[in-house]
């Protein structure tokens, strides 16, 4: 099996000494970042950007490291989540749900170590379900030409406006600055500056790395302030017996089950990532265990099964997440986008072709998702309480360190002031944005595919002399423009699934 | 006026404003015929676009309360003069002095932002520029301060 061959190499590689040393740095650094408040995923991953060039890290090792990252900050958000009622993220704040009133009945250390294993085991089928899918997705994508890629961009981003937001205006506009942004620089097919407005700085577009940062990182230390002036004292609950029991773990498995291939199947559609998984899987377990067990339902109050359905769904989608991405150059969530610039920074085009051309880096980064789901298990539960007291680390310790962080990762791209002008600037701009609803995954997802779309659409021109017919001239392309109208149109025409939408926006809000 | 309709507003004056620089871009050989304008011009629509949809169907403003604008403003201009005297004051000096003021924005006490902002500042440098070899500006009196 040829598969099976590759993903043996791709051990090899991140079994290398390295990589595995960078996967065990990722997975604690990443539960640390998920547990923190205001410290997300994407904040982490925009501030290694630089980080990782500086450190002269080849590709795979550095996606490894940011791969690592991102699925243990979805470790860490769940323990904020339970023991404090604070999710350390956007995905926890269902695990909260069942997961605070667990701990309010002196069960913290079970609610968790089950949601421990749970996240495991939903990370687990996602990556199996990664190892059979993705080879498949990417030898059809690979008859991709940039007609279909056209095609496939305006899926992605309809989707985006369509599944993601309450408000989908919103996430078209902030797509839309997005891709204003990628054109701002030398026009790499005619030499014409676009939108430099005569400054030296701005020739070869806005760093990478500046914008991330700008609009993650700093932008929500000014979120933090909004949402600080309760200033509640931490107390952690009790931790209670440690580990949960066989019988707890029988009575949670189809819940667990559930929650993975919603998670896996929701993760792979470009736009919605754990927060919708986890959303959909709690609706959808809420809903099972009511008509099947009306008697034993304590939901909201502390029913283990929404704990563990919401907990393997998130992890499930933010593994599953890597699909698109990795087959087909299309992030599913703001990380993976930063991600996938990544690669783009590296010189390598991110799509089908990767599987063929990098195999170290697709099944390096495969085989490591499998490792660093065993790493983070092994650490999250015997050290859950050290991780725990992270969260009385005060603010005025947490905020200088991130604006020192950020501060030098700008500065280490070009060593200009105009970057770290251009930071705080987006920074602001983008705390404006994000208080006037405008999210900001989106608009980093413009920003990253810009440049290919504008290239695919320029050569798909080039090859009809002009003609645009040809955007709508292969069966694939065809498929995927429907695709994509349906998901902008179903909203408008169903005012019951604007309802639902409303209704998890809400929740998850 | 909701915020939604002002950022609508915003949104087409960036729009126009893109439009009135992309109208200009000519390539001086075309060999393709979609040029180097076409582009800006598509990303200018959809924002306007957009813009006026916000315009025209404003949605409810939020309802979550604004930090304290003054220590937003303190902040942000915090973060300006960190990025400006980044340079000419050099890494060190410049993040002891800047830190300090940061945090007590976050509810530190004087002496704890300075601890903060002087243990940030010498070991980031040391652990950045001489570990990891990302040069970071040098003082004025030409080394570490």
């Amino acid at each position: 099996m040829d598969t099976l061959n590759y993903l043996m190499h791709g051990f090899g590689v991140a079994l290398a000494p390295i990589n595995l040393l960078l996967a065990t740095l990722g997975a604690v650094v990443g539960t640390m970042v998920g547990v923190l408040p205001g410290l997300g995923p994407i904040n982490a991953v925009a501030m290694l950007v630089p980080v990782v060039f500086a450190l002269g890290l080849p590709p795979e090792a550095s996606l490894i490291l940011m791969a690592a990252i991102y699925i243990g900050s979805e470790y860490g958000g769940r323990i904020s989540a339970i023991l404090l009622n604070v999710p350390g993220e956007a995905s926890a704040v269902m695990t909260a749900l069942e997961g605070y009133p667990l701990a309010r009945q002196g069960q913290a250390g079970i609610a968790l170590s089950l949601s421990a294993w749970t996240s495991f085991a939903g990370s687990a089928i996602a990556t199996l379900g990664i190892v059979l899918a993705a080879p498949v997705l990417a030898q059809w994508a690979l008859a991709f030409g940039p007609v279909e890629y056209v095609a496939l961009m305006v899926f992605a981003f309809a989707c985006l406006t369509g599944l993601l937001t309450d408000q989908p205006v919103k996430a078209m506009l902030a797509i839309g600055l997005g891709l204003a942004v990628s054109t701002i620089g030398i026009d790499a097919n005619s030499g014409v500056y676009r939108y430099t407005f005569g400054s030296p700085n701005l020739v070869d577009g806005v760093q990478f790395a500046t914008v991330v940062i700008g609009l993650f990182a700093i932008s929500e230390l000014l979120i933090m302030l909004d949402t600080m002036h309760g200033g509640a004292a931490v107390r952690i609950e009790q931790l209670g017996r440690s580990l949960f029991n066989r019988v707890e773990m029988r009575f949670t498995n189809m819940a667990t089950l559930r929650g993975s291939l919603i998670g896996f199947f929701v993760g792979i559609l470009p736009g919605a990532g754990g927060t919708v998984a986890s959303a959909l899987a709690y609706t959808t377990e809420k809903r099972v265990v009511e008509k099947n067990d009306p008697e034993g339902s304590r939901f909201g109050q502390g029913d283990m099964r929404g704990l563990a359905s919401v907990e393997a769904a998130n992890n499930s989608a933010s593994n599953s997440n890597f699909i698109p991405m990795l087959t087909l150059g299309i992030p599913s969530s703001g990380t993976t986008a930063i991600m996938l610039g990544v690669l783009t920074l590296y010189n390598l085009t991110p799509g089908p072709a990767l599987f063929r051309s990098q195999p170290d880096l697709v099944w390096g980064l495969i085989a490591s998702l499998f490792i660093g789901n065993f790493i983070l298990l092994a650490i999250n539960i015997p050290l859950v309480g050290v991780f725990a007291r992270m969260l009385s680390v005060p603010a005025w310790v947490l905020v200088p360190f991130i604006v020192v962080v950020s501060a030098i990762g700008v500065y280490s791209g070009k060593s200009t002031t105009f970057d770290l002008l251009l930071m705080v600037g987006l920074g602001v701009g983008g705390y404006l944005l994000r208080r006037l609803g405008v999210p900001m995954a989106p608009l980093i997802l413009g920003l990253v595919l810009g440049k290919i779309l504008e290239q695919s659409l320029r050569r798909a021109l080039s090859l009809s002399a002009g003609d645009v017919a040809i955007l709508w001239s292969s069966p694939i392309s065809i498929a995927l423009w429907i695709m994509a109208a349906a998901v902008l149109l179903v909203p408008l025409l169903l005012p019951r699934f604007t309802r639902w939408r409303h209704k998890t926006a809400l929740q998850v809000d | 006026m909701t915020t939604d309709r002002l950022l609508g507003a915003t949104a087409i004056a960036v729009a126009a404003i893109m439009f009135v620089f992309a109208y200009g871009l000519q390539a001086p050989f075309a060999y393709e015929p979609v040029g180097p304008r076409a582009f800006p011009l598509i990303a200018a629509g959809m924002i306007a676009l957009c813009g006026v949809i916000l315009v025209l169907k404003p949605g409810e403003p939020s309802a979550e309360p604004a930090g304290p604008i003054g220590a937003l403003a303190a902040l942000s201009g915090g973060l300006v003069g960190y990025a400006l005297l980044f340079q000419p004051l050099g890494f060190v000096i410049a993040t002891t002095i800047f830190m300090i003021p940061i945090a007590m924005i976050f509810g530190a006490k004087w002496w704890q932002g300075a601890m903060t902002g002087v243990v940030l500042a010498v070991s980031s440098y040391l652990l950045f520029d001489r570990m990891l070899e990302v040069v970071l500006p040098i003082g004025p009196f030409g080394g570490i301060i």
